[in-house]
């Protein structure tokens, strides 16, 4: 009896499903937006390539709070013109 | 003959998979295009909206190309599609029943009887808003299970591992969920469709 239930509901709501259709633009806007979202990814990878800022020493690691304020002082500048380039 | 297999061997999912993770974005459009029915119509069934539906359509592909190097070209790709895409009509049905509703009522509410017109109406006729009704009124874990079950004609055990749930506890959801839907629809009376004898494992 459960075949008879099954077969009805499933028309139904098959039905219902396919009386909307996925929209036209779909694709474009879709593909529109993952190119968008590569570039941003290949921007940030090339920075990581190049870095043009100063490693983070671990020589300063007893007074780490001041080295890292400071490391973060210097880089912060370079860092903003890199981005501001790509 | 050997070259239409090759062709079909090259856009087979599997070999798009791994276009898509070496950054093809022709591989993400076929892909779009081949699977795109199979979550517009999951999430409009589960979220009874088209507008989310294709929201929610757009919103898979983008992390299928975002997560594409999580995805293993193996394996095939509608339970993965499937599982995103209940999860994220999960995620807006709750949503839209914690913020968007209370507010639409008040829209409603100030604008008045905007549900009366005849545009409304005739834009929703009276089959597909009972069959909207009657889904939309199950609870949201009954309603992933009747959706994948009735509208993408999967397995039990299919469902099961999708919403990573036993398979009785999809048999037992699939159970009430029916038994609901007939209620909602007046299925129940009737000799054609008398009442359910589920068996339960």
């Amino acid at each position: 009896m459960d075949k008879k239930t099954d077969a009805l509901l499933s028309k139904m709501l098959k039905n219902w499903v396919n009386k909307q259709s996925p929209p036209d633009n779909g694709r474009a806007r879709l593909l529109w937006e993952a190119a968008q979202a590569s570039r941003s990814k290949f921007d940030l990878s090339a920075l990581r390539l190049f870095p043009q800022h100063k490693a983070f020493s671990s020589s300063y690691s007893n007074d780490w709070p001041q080295t890292l304020f400071t490391w973060i002082n210097e880089n912060s500048f370079q860092l903003r013109i890199q981005a501001r380039l790509s | 003959m050997s070259t239409c297999l090759e062709k079909k061997e090259a856009t087979s999912d599997s070999n798009l998979i791994m276009s898509l993770q070496a950054g093809s974005l022709d591989a993400l459009g076929l892909l779009y295009d081949r699977h795109r029915g199979l979550v517009f119509r999951t999430a409009i069934a589960i979220t009874g909206d088209a507008e989310a539906a294709a929201d929610l359509l757009h919103d898979v592909f983008l992390r299928l190309h975002r997560f594409a190097s999580h995805v293993d070209p193996k394996r095939p790709l509608e339970p993965w599609l499937y599982r995103m895409t209940t999860n994220l009509s999960y995620t807006w049905v709750k949503r839209r029943q914690r913020w968007l509703r209370p507010l639409e009522d008040v829209a409603d509410w100030l604008v008045g009887t905007h549900k009366d017109t005849p545009a409304y109406q005739a834009e929703m006729d009276d089959s597909w808003r009972q069959v909207q009704q009657a889904v939309s009124s199950l609870p949201l874990s009954h309603r992933g299970v009747v959706v994948l079950y009735y509208v993408n004609d999967l397995s039990l055990q299919e469902i099961s591992e999708i919403l990573d749930i036993p398979v009785g506890t999809v048999k037992s959801r699939l159970h009430y969920g029916r038994q609901a839907l007939k209620q909602s629809l007046g299925l129940m009376a009737g000799e054609i469709l008398p009442d359910l004898q589920y068996e339960f494992t």
